[in-house]
């Protein structure tokens, strides 16, 4: 072997739908630099071995958004993960199409359901009536109006956090992280007049389905963090219509309940979520919890000090005089 | 080695064999334990959601009762790891700490960022070390084989918790070696519980703790253990509905990871609070050799 | 059959921009592309956007400037109708949605760039091109229009004396369609991948200049290839002037800081060419290292000042070529970067074939002349765009209505299918990879008349052996040896012309450097060239310059 090159075992999910009847993995073994990212060793096994290996790829350079796949489990640009790490960790490297989206064949899959969601939100500025684009002249946006972007207007829209996302995986009612994240995008953007229907629409569109596990801000590619931003778009949403779903209704009992004791009162924030219909549907479940731990219906004692955290909601949670 | 003790909402309700098994394995391994009866809820990432700077600050106040101690936190919950953590990074904005620092300033407190927070999982692994722990095993798990079940705040964002790989994690694996188990390898071991939206959907709750479960079963383990609560409550307490939701017959022990660890070092299913899952433990210990505890 | 009022290929800033122009003016538009929108190679563009807005500032400098920069092979007219539309074009997109850098002011910010009196370009980050991809895709998506997403072109369709349609591959499901329409629209960006080290992306095969150019199209000054001094050695990934502004260095095998021979004044901040020429010329003499590249150093700035000020550049360094800036010498080489030439338009995107349009880098208007202007690329796209986008409809307007002729469709698939039905024969990745080192060897920065003469006879070569391509992938869905293979005859046929066009241009001008002609020419070849294709190859004629206000100079700065 040439010096500085290691083994590389690849593994590679295959699947034509037209000649296969079942998913294969085919191996190769290439001799590579430990730099050598997984998208040139894929082309390298296209151009010297086996042509018909099928994927998505353009740039090489992580801008594009075309070669998401799953690698060695986890959602990535294959451009920008290098195969020196994965071996050292793995051994191997394993290379599946992205999930929650059906293969068209090999790593190619159908991002149908991906791009919807998207266009169901309507990614597009729309007029604000407040404030007028100029005419003639670009529009001023502060500092802190920039500021307010955060990273979203990195996103390549690659698919790796719909790949990886459970929520995504187990509810088709969640939008996905890429189309929330996008949807942040526009709510803070002081050009755009949509912001409160955004908001009002996003409540009952999915938004607290996101499981803030954060596997989306772990697996994309451009660092724009899709769990932060759909945390900001619960606070928002709450700050503007209130709690209206299940979700936020709980978030916000959550609060109010902590703001009583200082800790959870288990069987009052159950009772503050559901209303009386749906707490029927818990008792079942509720009896059968209770039978080994009975503590779910006692209320706990206070914490001490309990008017400081009083004295925190006070400042920081109260609405200000002014606005009552 | 002292640590200040927060135990979190549930670990001191419905989560009570938590507490009692972090305790007994603390004595054993000589952990002190400070109480602090003054501190508050973590906000469970729930407060985070409907007022997050008020979830700074609840949290900052938390830090503050351990830094004056001089004390670095002890947790045994991932989403209070997460939630005190996130804290300590969001102080960082100074955006953030003058607003969380004027609040303080008016209940009489100052907190200037001196707080590690520990999970026990980190303290073991690290501080104390499987090897270490290895050499205090009275009954090794030998033949059981786990599937460890990490809960997401404890890895992720993984930029915030600094804390080992949140991508290919291996101290808990690592432990349960020590302790004479086999750990199970499986994908879920880093994904959701599917606790955060128990309360919003709950059967898509339920279908994502069943899919975990069956990742683990599928995989060969007998058991799973956790070092959340909350992953508890979601793969223990519910598994029933979890297992309606998969459509199959789970019957996955989920250990509470001291418990785990208590069960090696010694300790009775009594002690460690086994009697109180939803989900038998027997399966699991019948394996090492113990009897069946009755219920 | 599939029929419109007007195709655009392409789904870049140029294809988006013609869609919308040609939607607003009430036409049945479809956009036909191999890539999804958002996946163009227009979103790679990182500099900026040129636009003389600032207050000192003047659209006449920025003619001026382009000019100058063109070696005054540009058509002023057409230079003078592109900066002055350079301001309206940057405020549609800032209300479009594109979100710009901006000044503590909330003004748009702007940065100053290689070649211009002042710092008129206009950025997003270091993600112009995505931000501005981002806010068109945005705004054409509250449109109505078709999109045949990852449909490859493999013809255009002339007859009659005009325009009829396209013939395209629909990639998933393996079928062949003709799209009849009145205007086509080219957009489909350049062939920077006919060479091996290119900062262009995979896709970047110059499908549409091909197709045109069969059509009966006549390519324009194809011979202009413009290199950047920097791309990593391996992959071409460009690594920015910023590197360099920061103070980052080149040195050769011998440690040399060798750009004070070539540039004594301001070293390695040498305009683009120099630089290129300099490693070029040290690699060629032997002082590069083994294997044929230069180190440009970054470590004497310490890690603090490069991971923050050039944190991308560390980010490409640790991902793609496997080394840390802050300790190690980045391996660079000069790679392909940008064609000044392509599918010859007037500043309407007319070409010389009736209801045949062409935009973008697929183009050549010509604005760039011999030499463009970082941040002029991004604004061609979308000024010439929105011409070409506009003239399509106006002449589907007019235009009777299209058919493709009956058997073109049969008659495209049985040719093409023969490359799969093929018992030997070789594999296009082959061909294509001898193609690109063919380019990179003999038709690089310097330009020697006999390492041309060898390239056209290697290129002739792999025509030839073309003509047996096989495709070895049988599958009738997603088929991207197909792609491949399709690709690979696109760019035989423009390395062809590029090689003549260098062969025929006895001078140096602008990023046509000729080693026996080092002097510009301006009596003999102040035109531009014209390649028609025949049954033996291109056939070049000339076409004036146009010139307005502006006398050639001996181009320095």
């Amino acid at each position: 072997m040439e010096a500085g090159l290691v083994k590389a075992p690849i593994e590679v999910y295959r699947f034509d739908p037209t000649h296969d009847r079942a998913p294969r993995y085919d191996r190769f073994e290439l001799e590579l630099a430990p730099h050598t990212p997984v998208l040139t060793a894929l082309l390298k096994i296209r151009a010297d071995s086996d042509p018909s290996l099928t994927m998505r790829y353009s740039c090489r350079s992580s801008i594009c958004g075309s070669c998401a796949m799953v690698i060695n489990s986890k959602s990535r640009l294959a451009c920008q993960t290098p195969i020196g790490p994965e071996l050292e960790r793995h051994g191997r490297i394993v290379i599946d199409p992205m999930r929650n989206m059906p293969v068209l064949r090999d790593l190619v899959v159908e991002m149908g359901g991906f791009w919807g969601n998207y266009r169901k939100l309507e990614p597009h500025l729309i007029d604000n009536p407040e404030r007028p684009m100029p005419e003639g002249r670009p529009s001023s946006m502060s500092p802190e109006e920039v500021e307010r972007f955060k990273e979203t207007p990195r996103c390549i829209a690659c698919g790796a956090c719909y790949s990886a996302c459970p929520a995504v995986e187990h509810d088709a009612a969640f939008p996905g992280p890429m189309s929330l994240a996008k949807l942040y995008r526009f709510v803070v953007d002081p050009r755009d007049g949509g912001q409160r229907e955004r908001l009002l629409k996003i409540q009952p569109g999915g938004l607290w389905l996101c499981l803030r596990c954060h596997l989306c801000t772990e697996a994309c590619p451009k660092d724009v963090r899709p769990s932060e931003r759909i945390r900001d778009l619960k606070e928002m949403a709450i700050a503007l219509q209130g709690a209206t779903e299940h979700g936020s209704k709980h978030a916000v009992a959550f609060k109010e309940n902590i703001r009583e004791r200082g800790v959870l009162n288990e069987f009052k924030l159950v009772r503050q979520t559901y209303n009386p219909i749906e707490m029927l549907g818990q008792v079942p479940q509720g009896l059968k919890i209770r039978r080994k731990k009975p503590e779910i219906t006692q209320t706990p004692k206070p914490i001490e000090g309990l008017a400081e955290v009083e004295k925190l909601y006070e400042i920081l949670d109260d609405e200000p005089e002014a606005t009552k | 080695m002292r640590l200040a003790y927060y135990p979190g909402c549930v670990a001191q309700e419905s989560g009570k064999e938590l507490d009692l098994a972090t305790r007994w394995v603390c004595r054993k391994l000589g952990i002190e334990l400070v109480e602090f009866p003054n501190f508050s809820c973590c906000g469970s990432g729930f407060i985070d959601e409907a007022n997050s700077v008020l979830n700074v600050a609840l949290n900052a106040r938390n830090l503050a009762i351990a830094e004056k101690a001089g004390l670095d936190l002890l947790t045994v919950c991932s989403t209070c790891q997460g939630m005190l953590t996130l804290a300590n990074r969001r102080l960082e904005e100074p955006a953030v700490k003058t607003k969380v620092d004027g609040a303080l300033g008016q209940i009489g407190v100052s907190y200037h960022g001196g707080t590690s927070v520990r999970h026990l999982l980190q303290v073991l692994t690290e501080s104390i070390g499987p090897e270490a722990i290895r050499r205090q095993v009275r009954r090794p798990l030998t033949g059981l084989k786990v599937g460890a079940f990490y809960g997401c705040h404890l890895l992720r964002p993984a930029a915030e918790m600094r804390s080992e790989s949140a991508e290919d994690p291996h101290s808990f694996e690592d432990l349960i070696a020590a302790l004479g188990a086999t750990p199970v390898m499986y994908r879920g071991r880093v994904m959701c519980c599917g606790f955060p939206i128990l309360f919003v959907k709950e059967e898509t709750a339920n279908r994502i703790a069943g899919h975990q479960i069956e990742d683990a079963k599928a995989h060969g383990a007998h058991a799973m253990a956790t070092p959340c609560p909350l992953c508890h409550i979601s793969l223990d307490s519910f598994q029933n509905l979890a297992e309606r939701a998969v459509g199959r017959d789970l019957d996955m022990p989920i250990f509470h990871l001291p418990q785990l660890v208590g069960l090696a070092l010694g300790a009775t299913a009594e002690e460690l609070g086994l009697p109180r899952h939803l989900v038998s433990t027997d399966s699991a210990l019948q394996r090492i050799g113990e009897v069946a505890v009755p219920t | 059959m599939h029929r419109h009022d007007v195709v655009v290929v392409g789904a870049g800033l140029a294809g988006q921009r013609a869609a919308l122009a040609a939607v607003e003016a009430g036409k049945d538009v479809a956009i036909v592309s191999k890539l999804h929108p958002l996946r163009s190679h227009s979103g790679a563009a990182q500099g900026g956007i040129n636009a003389a807005v600032g207050a000192e500032d003047s659209v006449d400098t920025h003619i001026y400037d382009t000019v100058k920069g063109s070696d005054y092979l540009g058509d002023q007219d057409a230079i003078e109708f592109f900066c002055r539309s350079a301001g309206p074009t940057v405020v549609e997109m800032e209300h479009f949605g594109t979100i710009f850098s901006r000044g503590s002011d909330g003004q748009l910010a702007s940065r100053p760039f290689g070649g211009q009196g002042f710092p008129r370009t206009i950025y997003a980050a270091d993600r112009t091109g995505l931000a501005l991809l981002q806010a068109l895709y945005e705004r054409l998506g509250t449109e109505s229009f078709t999109l045949y997403e990852e449909w490859d072109l493999t013809r255009i369709v002339v007859g009659e004396g005009r325009v009829q349609g396209i013939i395209a591959f629909d990639r998933r499901h393996g079928d062949f369609a003709g799209i009849a329409a009145k205007s086509v629209v080219i957009a489909t960006g350049p062939a920077g991948r006919v060479y091996g080290r290119t900062t262009n992306a995979h896709s970047c095969t110059g499908d549409g200049i091909a197709a045109a150019y069969r059509a009966g199209a006549l390519l324009k000054d194809m011979e202009f290839v413009q290199f950047h001094p920097t791309a990593l050695l391996e992959s071409g990934i460009l690594i920015t002037e910023g590197a360099r502004g920061e103070g980052g260095i080149l040195k050769n095998v011998n440690g040399e800081r060798f750009m004070s021979k070539y540039a004594p004044h301001v070293l390695d901040l040498a305009s683009r060419d120099v630089v290129s020429r300099a490693i070029w010329t040290e690699v060629k003499e032997g002082r590069g290292f083994p294997g044929g590249y230069v180190h440009l150093e970054l470590m004497h700035l310490g890690r603090e000042r490069i991971e923050s000020r050039l944190q991308e550049i560390c980010d490409f360094c640790r991902n793609f070529a496997g080394v840390d800036p802050v300790t190690q010498p980045i391996p660079i080489m000069p790679g392909q970067h940008y064609m000044m030439g392509g599918v010859g338009t007037n500043i309407r995107g007319e070409t010389n074939i009736p209801g045949l349009f062409a935009a973008g880098e697929a183009a050549c208007v010509s604005i760039h002349g011999a030499n463009r202007l970082g941040g002029n690329s991004l604004l061609e796209t979308l000024v010439f765009g929105k011409e070409a986008g506009i003239h399509a409809a106006a002449h589907a307007e007019k235009a009777s209505t299209t058919e493709i002729p009956n058997g073109l469709v049969e008659e495209e698939t049985a040719l093409i299918r023969g490359m799969s039905e093929r018992k030997d024969g070789e594999e296009p990745q082959h061909l294509r990879a001898e193609m690109q080192a063919t380019m990179d060897e003999l038709v690089g920065i310097y330009r020697h008349p006999n390492d041309l003469t060898e390239a056209l006879r290697r290129i002739r070569a792999l025509q030839t052996r073309y003509q047996s391509v096989r495709v070895v992938d049988r599958s009738s869905i997603y088929n991207i040896n197909l792609t491949d293979a399709l690709e690979t005859g696109h760019m035989l046929d423009l390395a062809e012309v590029i090689v003549i066009g260098a062969i025929a241009r006895t001078e140096s001008r602008g990023a046509h450097a000729r080693v026996d002609f080092p002097r510009r020419d301006d009596v003999n070849w102040m035109k531009h060239t014209m390649a028609r294709r025949t049954a033996t190859g291109p056939e070049l004629s000339y076409a004036p310059v146009a010139f307005t206000r502006w006398e050639p100079k001996e181009r320095v700065y």
